[in-house]
């Protein structure tokens, strides 16, 4: 897939992105397992460190910080928000520091991809990512012996020592333009490429599609009163969308509460 | 001697130097830099996968399959992406009826419990002591033989009752041969196990006269009141009730749904609800009848209903001109919501407000069975709740209550009983379901245990499980393992080395359910009929074989009227025949449906009508004293163990992310647990912040949590999410079985359980024990 | 006297210098390989076993090792801006030091770059950040100036060797060295330019984290804050390391190697960089208090997590910042050895800590407001396999203080 340059040439461009409804999301967690198994993610006998454990989808619980019986919780499932970056100065914050060009923004398709035979492991990404969605390979993947045969020839596994993340199931896209080429079409319909985590969802609670379309269910969604971004006064100036009714969720989304310990039920 | 160390000096300096820079010269060392590079990208993932044989994963031609989940009572169906011969990832089907594409957590990891380690690899024969996990393969042939030999030696002797089986489900054709296998061998121990079904089919057959369980129209309720139901944490059909809380949320703010949970905790189910009241555990029956007084009391109910369709409502009398208390002076004289408030600890104005927005919203629902309904329950209590169903008139109607129905099939030849298999089927059941103490109970899976353990030793000698896991899933597992100690020959039918199959004589390994045929009765909790079928999508992994064939193998090598009951050939053609004129369509599409199904109205009872006042006690010659027996009460379900020693309440609490059925956790999920859930292999309570603070427990700290059941270790996890005094302990971990990705993770919170008893059902109405929990 | 009473070795020595009997020397060397094993030993099993064996993780994708190297480098800024005022500003008296900070800064350089190939995932691929680069990557930029500006360190460090009595007598090499002294100047001038560049960089790295509002600053056209006040606080202490190592060596050789007037000309030109510096990065701290909070994230939440709380800042800015500014400041305190080498060790101290925060500390505020702080300590195998560059550094230094002519006045302070 060649990409064009910084949206520029007779290519059109896209902007792929999700709204995430947070009234409808249950914090089942299906989406976290729907993205291990398409991605061929390890896992290890112990995997309860947060801090050393893979997932591409983390879905966080967090609560109003009130005492019973006022206590609310609510879930925010995380993958890449794919940030696009306010200007030059503010480009993407990982994809800007990479020394070895292994992470890349596409104007094409604006999906942050990760190319993992390149990286080295500086883990300076991980460092600019104020999502904590990158990871790093502390270990070299293993399956129990036979499992290996459920693993997906559409995504490479990866070596120890390499940072990866959510990739907007960007296999995908590529099967899909594939299909579509064969076919002589230019254009993708909407349903042809979606992500394995909205697939999954139980709740519906995941929309995917291309934000600049108006044709796309994401389009209208994102303009809901109740939609907010993660940290959108950093101006990573992300393409994850998030709705929920609930004004301390929508708040918990984009403000320091001083002590962090106190709002948070990790997850 | 100078000279020399000089000229030494000018040649090492010299060579190093030029050895150094010569090197740096040639292009070695940047062909070593790449080749290295390369070696890190390519051949070590390469080798990390399984050596350079091939690449891996192996690509190919991509296909897709359709069939059924079999991993929980949900039945949804799901599409599976192939590589060649490989099954590579497992999808939701878009267009199922019971799930239109979406999944759960458990589904989605299915592959790892296909392609995993602790499948059973063949027929395995217990080489050690029971509970040490040796096995030895051996052949089929032996496998079958040994069973053939010992049930004709038990059928020999006069003892063919001696033999149960053990199944999850008393429905679709594997569940039926099993029965059928029973009726024709000569044993009445169908035993099924535990589910709200247990109680709900009681319900039903009480109250309306109808045989079987409930279904929901979930979907177009929009007042959802549940009793602790977890709704979101598996009750039910899991996606299919998570799809139906979507319905509720989507629309305008204002015109949505409205959900209530009634739960001690704040469950997922809770935390998506419009309104959460904390209530007294196992005081749920109490609330409902506190809602049915405001309800009565201010006329809200539907009085065309209750008038025309209802007995026992008002006071009435029998020919012989004796009264009786209707439902109506029970409610108001005993349950006004100061008194049901003193019970159940939710406020008087509560209460009246509840039972006002219920009463008077569109499409009212109560929801009852507490969780994910993996337990059997009060009886009064489903009553009860069932009860403010009918007042608001809301039996077999849109949005509301009505009896889970099946499609219909081809009945088999009725089986024709020997000598043997008459008297054997006519002895008692070991768990005493159908007898005159518990006339109108099918199963009693909790009970059995108990009764071998209490001088009955000898009830079972042979046990045949299939598709479930009671080693693990019975509530208080010593005296389970201790039952198990009794019977001389367990036979385990499991796919994977669960805890039954670990402490088996013989494991008899099905096809896992994406290796077999089989059919999907209409999923638990669904209102319509629903019938899907499973289809192999991958060849055998292992040495395996149909449940159903080798129980027909069994069966003829048992020779006589046991044979004769099975004339089939093999399975396929059972399921051919079952399915009859719907085997194309399930063939071709996967499922059979009734889109614009609508429940039959009428209702079975001596009376004709839905029977507040349950005359079938005294059909059945119950000895039943008072009139408020008759009629749905709050009976007060007393946890085990006495306040002094123990002054906390343990709660056992299900997590959606892990599962607590027959099916053991795969380590996908697993993986995604909370740090606060599982930490290395230790197990998370929930306590709130003020009750820990009285017993001094600091949070993240080991604390010993016991009970009259038993004591484990355990982190303690704080939560204002959970009311004071009341300690959660969530279920489906402790397993000794499988392999390291789960077993010795945790305690299992069965093993700190007790039964106890309903009078009236004999059935399991635990909710919780008496527990204490102190620091270590 | 009678050359069989001299050491094995003495015909290696610099001209009319005395040093200890070989079996002592070789002694000294093997006790310092014991740590320096244990260090090997830690790097191997990085790289054997991959990075799980230290105690970073995903919230601390940069732990000991990272903050470790940038303040190593800034110590290491002794050497070039030592030569800088040697051959540019032309402070002839820094000749006798000169040398010497050559030597420590290329043991600095190397160490840095050595710990980065234990620190990096796949070392096998490090240069990947050469041939793959990425010009907007400020590492990019810190890894080429590094490597080039090492080259020039060794350069600087050649004719040290050459100098080498026995060597020297090569007229080859006598001539290269002479040559080499000549054209030291420019060489010095390469280096200062890089260095200024790389110190900067090094600044920039978290600098320009702007998901990041602990680490982030505003800045001047590409180059934020940090990136000019790295180069500062590396020129104000990198001399006072020079000050420090020279001291310690004179305590191990016994004797003293370099006039106190030297000495003395570095530690008041650190002292008054280092009071430009406070000055400087207090109206930083103000000015970046200010722009957090406009992205939301107010001082309190950067300090809200042990053991990270206020104290960092006092201690930072105060105890290893005005409290050594002060010393090398006054002449009095300046000349009293005692306080001067306190001085410089609090410097030193002080750099290490803002590194660490800059690095560290900067990753682990969460900012997320329902993240959760996770507390960080380097297990042993990041200890030694850090510690393994400074045992290594020794060797080094031993060596070279035994055959070298680094000290210009030694023999005139401690006369045969
Ligand atoms: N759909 C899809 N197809 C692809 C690709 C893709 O990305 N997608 N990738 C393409 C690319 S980049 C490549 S390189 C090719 C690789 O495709 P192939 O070249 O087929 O690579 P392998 O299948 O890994 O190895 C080929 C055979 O080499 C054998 N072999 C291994 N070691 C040795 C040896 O030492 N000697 C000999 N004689 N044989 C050995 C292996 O057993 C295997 O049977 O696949 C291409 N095909
Ligand atoms: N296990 C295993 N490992 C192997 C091999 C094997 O056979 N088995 N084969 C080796 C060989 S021969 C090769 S060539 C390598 C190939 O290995 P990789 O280079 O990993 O090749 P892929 O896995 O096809 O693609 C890597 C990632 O790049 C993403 N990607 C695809 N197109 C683009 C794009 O246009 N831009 C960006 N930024 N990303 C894109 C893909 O989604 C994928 O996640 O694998 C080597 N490693
Ligand atoms: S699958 Fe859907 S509902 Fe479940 S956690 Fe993910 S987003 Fe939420
Ligand atoms: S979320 Fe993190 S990883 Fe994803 S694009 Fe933004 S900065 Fe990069
Ligand atoms: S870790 Fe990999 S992707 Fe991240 S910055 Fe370093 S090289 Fe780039
Ligand atoms: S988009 Fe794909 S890669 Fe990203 S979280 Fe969802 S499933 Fe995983
Ligand atoms: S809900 Fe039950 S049936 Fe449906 S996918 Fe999950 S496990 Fe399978
Ligand atoms: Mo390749």
């Amino acid at each position: 897939m060649k990409e064009a340059h910084h949206g520029e040439g007779d290519k059109k461009t896209y902007k792929y992105g999700m709204v995430i409804d947070l009234d409808r999301c249950t914090g089942c967690g299906a989406c976290m397992v729907a993205c291990m198994a398409e991605n061929n993610l390890p896992f290890r006998k112990d995997n309860s460190s947060r801090v050393r454990s893979n997932l591409w989808m983390r879905v966080y619980k967090i609560s109003n910080g009130r005492s019973f019986p006022n206590a609310d919780v609510s879930y925010i499932p995380r993958p890449c928000q794919h940030c696009e970056g306010r200007d030059h100065h503010h480009a993407t914050p990982c994809v800007s520091v990479c020394p070895a060009t292994a992470t890349d923004y596409s104007h094409e398709t604006g999906i942050v991809s990760q190319i993992y035979t390149r990286c080295f492991g500086c883990r300076y990404c991980m460092a600019a990512c104020p999502y904590h969605v990158r990871i790093f390979n502390w270990w070299d993947p293993v399956w129990p012996k036979g499992m290996k045969k459920y693993l997906n020839p559409d995504v490479s596994v990866r070596m120890r020592g390499v940072v990866e993340k959510c990739s907007f199931c960007f296999h995908r896209l590529q099967r899909a333009r594939d299909k579509a080429y064969a076919e002589g079409r230019r254009e993708l319909h909407e349903e042809e490429y979606q992500t394995a985590c909205t697939q999954a969802c139980p709740a519906d609670a995941i929309t995917f599609g291309d934000l600049n379309d108006p044709h796309h269910k994401v389009y209208e969604l994102k303009k809901n009163r109740n939609a907010f971004r993660l940290l959108e006064k950093l101006g990573t100036n992300t393409k994850v969308y998030y709705v929920s009714t609930r004004a301390w969720v929508r708040k918990a989304a984009d403000a320091y509460t001083g002590n962090q310990g106190d709002i948070v039920i990790p997850g | 001697m100078k000279l020399d160390r000089r000229t030494f000096l000018e040649i090492l300096i010299g060579f190093s130097a030029g050895a150094g820079g010569g090197f740096m010269l040639t292009p070695v060392n940047w062909k070593l830099m790449d080749d290295m590079a390369i070696w890190s990208q390519e051949l070590w993932p390469r080798y990390q996968l399984g050596g350079l044989k091939g690449r891996l994963p192996q690509r190919g031609e991509v296909t897709h399959a359709d069939t059924v989940c079999k991993l929980c009572p949900g039945g949804c169906g799901i599409t599976v992406r192939k590589v060649e011969d490989r099954a590579t990832k497992i999808e939701g089907r878009h267009g199922y009826p019971v799930n239109n594409g979406g999944m759960c957590m458990l589904g989605a990891a299915g592959l790892q419990l296909l392609y995993g380690p602790w499948r059973v690899p063949g027929p395995l024969k217990r080489s050690g002591a029971r509970g040490t996990g040796s096995f030895g393969r051996i052949s089929w042939e032996e496998a079958m033989d040994t069973v053939v030999q010992k049930l004709t030696d038990l059928r020999v002797k006069g003892e063919a009752h001696t033999v149960a089986a053990i199944l999850d489900s008393d429905r679709g054709t594997v569940p039926q041969l099993f029965s059928r296998f029973l009726k024709a061998y000569g044993s009445p121990n169908f035993i099924r196990t535990a589910s709200v079904d247990d109680t709900y089919e009681l319900v039903l057959n009480l109250m309306q006269g109808t045989s079987g369980s409930v279904g929901y129209d979930l979907e177009r309720a929009n007042f959802i009141l549940s009793f602790g139901s977890g709704l979101i944490e598996g009750w039910g059909s899991p996606v299919r009730v998570i799809q139906a809380h979507s319905k509720w949320r989507s629309g305008k703010v204002r015109d949505r749904a409205k959900v209530i949970q009634l739960e001690p905790r704040l469950s997922n189910t809770a935390a998506k609800a419009d309104n959460w009241y904390p209530i007294q555990p196992g005081t749920e029956g109490a609330l409902a009848l506190g809602l049915a007084h405001v309800i009565i009391k201010e006329s809200l109910y539907e009085a065309e209903f209750i008038q025309n369709y209802t007995f026992g409502f008002e006071d009435w009398s029998d020919v012989s001109g004796q009264t009786y208390m209707g439902f109506k002076r029970l409610v108001l004289t005993e349950y006004s919501p100061e008194a049901v408030s003193r019970i159940t600890g939710v406020s008087a104005s509560k209460i009246a407000e509840l039972a006002r927005a219920f009463a008077t919203a569109d499409r009212p629902l109560a929801v009852w069975g507490r969780g994910k309904g993996t337990a059997s329950g009060s009886l009064n209590e489903c009553m009860a709740v069932h009860a403010l169903n009918a007042l608001v008139g809301n039996i077999n109607q849109p949005g509301g209550v009505s009896m889970r129905p099946e499609m219909a099939t081809q009945p088999w030849p009725e089986v024709v009983q020997d000598g043997t298999a008459l008297a054997g089927s006519n002895m008692p059941r070991v768990d005493g379901a159908g007898t005159s103490r518990y006339p109108f109970t099918k199963y009693l899976p909790d009970r059995w245990p108990q009764v071998m353990n209490g001088g009955k030793a000898g009830a079972i000698k042979a046990l045949l499980v299939q598709g479930a896991d009671p080693y693990f899933t019975t509530l208080d597992s010593a005296s389970v393992a201790r039952a198990f100690d009794h019977i001389p020959f367990v036979v385990s039918f499991s796919s994977y080395l669960d805890e039954t199959a670990y402490h088996a004589d013989l494991i008899l390994p099905n096809h896992h359910y994406l290796e077999r045929w089989e059919d999907m009765p209409t999923p638990v909790g669904l209102h319509k009929p629903i019938l899907g079928l499973l289809k192999p999508v991958v060849s055998p992994q292992f040495d395996t074989r149909h449940v159903g064939d080798v129980l027909m193998t069994i069966a003829k090598s048992l020779g006589g009227s046991v044979a004769d009951a099975f004339r089939w050939e093999d399975y396929e053609s059972v399921l051919k025949e079952t399915m009859g004129d719907k085997w194309d369509t399930l063939k071709e599409v996967g499922y059979a449906e009734e889109p614009d199904y609508t429940p039959p109205a009428g209702f079975a009872t001596p009376s004709g009508k839905l029977e507040f006042y349950v005359s079938a006690f005294d059909q059945a010659g119950m000895k039943i004293a008072r009139d408020v027996e008759y009629l749905p009460h709050y009976e007060p379900v007393k946890p085990e163990g006495d306040a002094a020693a123990y002054p906390l309440i343990l709660i056992p609490t299900e997590l959606m992310r892990l599962a607590d059925s027959a099916v053991g956790n795969p380590p996908f999920c697993t993986k995604t647990l909370e740090e606060n859930e599982l930490q290395g292999n230790d197990l998370f309570v929930e306590i709130n912040p003020k009750t820990a603070a009285e017993y001094g427990l600091s949070e993240g700290r080991r604390a010993m949590l016991a009970t009259p059941k038993g004591k484990a270790k355990v982190l303690v996890n704080f939560s204002e999410g959970i009311m004071p005094g009341i300690i959660g302990i969530p279920k489906g971990l402790g397993h000794a079985a499988y392999d390291d990705y789960l077993a010795g993770k945790g305690v299992s919170a069965n093993s700190l359980m007790g039964v106890v008893e309903d009078p009236i059902s004999g059935l399991c109405a635990t909710w919780g024990i008496r527990a204490k929990l102190t620091r270590v | 006297m009678d050359s069989a009473s001299l050491p094995f070795d003495h015909a290696l020595f610099p001209e009319g210098t005395k040093r200890c009997k070989l079996k002592w020397f070789l002694l000294w060397i093997a006790a310092l390989h014991g740590p320096l094993t244990v260090g090997a030993i830690a790097a191997v099993l990085c790289w054997a076993l991959a990075l799980n064996v230290t105690n970073l993780n995903n919230n601390y994708p940069f732990g000991l090792w990272i903050a470790a190297d940038l303040g190593i480098i800034a110590l290491g800024a002794g050497a070039f801006f030592t030569g800088f005022l040697r051959y540019i500003v032309k402070i002839d008296e820094l000749k006798n030091i000169v040398n010497y900070a050559v030597v420590i800064g290329v043991i600095c350089y190397a160490s840095a770059q050595g710990m980065l190939g234990v620190d990096i995932g796949q070392p096998l691929r490090g240069w990947f950040i050469f041939w793959h680069a990425n010009v907007h990557s400020m590492l990019t930029e810190v890894a080429f100036c590094i490597t080039c500006y090492f080259m020039v360190l060794c350069i600087e460090y050649l004719p040290l060797i050459l100098e080498n009595r026995q060597i020297n007598k090569l007229g080859f090499f006598h001539g290269m060295a002479h040559h080499l002294h000549e054209a030291m100047p420019a060489i010095a001038a390469i280096g200062v330019f890089l260095s200024f560049f790389h110190q900067g960089s090094l600044g920039g790295v978290p600098g320009v984290l702007y998901g990041r509002p602990f680490a982030f600053r505003e800045g001047f056209l590409v180059w934020p804050w940090t990136f000019f006040l790295f180069i500062l606080s590396a020129i104000a202490c990198g001399p006072c390391f020079t000050i420090l190592i020279t001291w310690i060596t004179e305590k191990c050789a016994q004797k003293q190697l370099v006039k106190r007037n030297v000495l003395d000309i570095l530690a008041k030109i650190s002292g008054r960089l280092l009071a430009v510096y406070l000055v400087l990065k207090g109206i930083d701290t103000v000015y970046w208090i200010a722009t957090a909070k406009k992205v939301g994230a107010p001082l309190g939440s950067f300090y809200a997590n042990q053991p990270y709380g206020y104290w960092v800042l006092v201690l930072e800015l105060g105890i290893l910042g005005v409290v050594p500014m002060l010393i090398l400041l006054s002449t009095k305190w300046r000349q009293n050895e005692n306080l001067l080498i306190l001085a410089c060790f609090l410097n030193c101290a002080g750099i290490f800590m803002n590194r660490w925060i800059m690095t560290v500390q900067s990753r682990a505020v969460p900012v997320l407001s329902f993240d959760k702080f996770v507390p960080y300590a380097p297990n042993w195998v990041e200890y030694a396999s850090t510690f393994l560059f400074v045992w290594a550094g020794a060797v080094v230094i031993s060596i070279s203080y035994r055959y070298l002519p680094i000290f210009p006045q030694e023999k005139e302070l401690n006369p045969l």
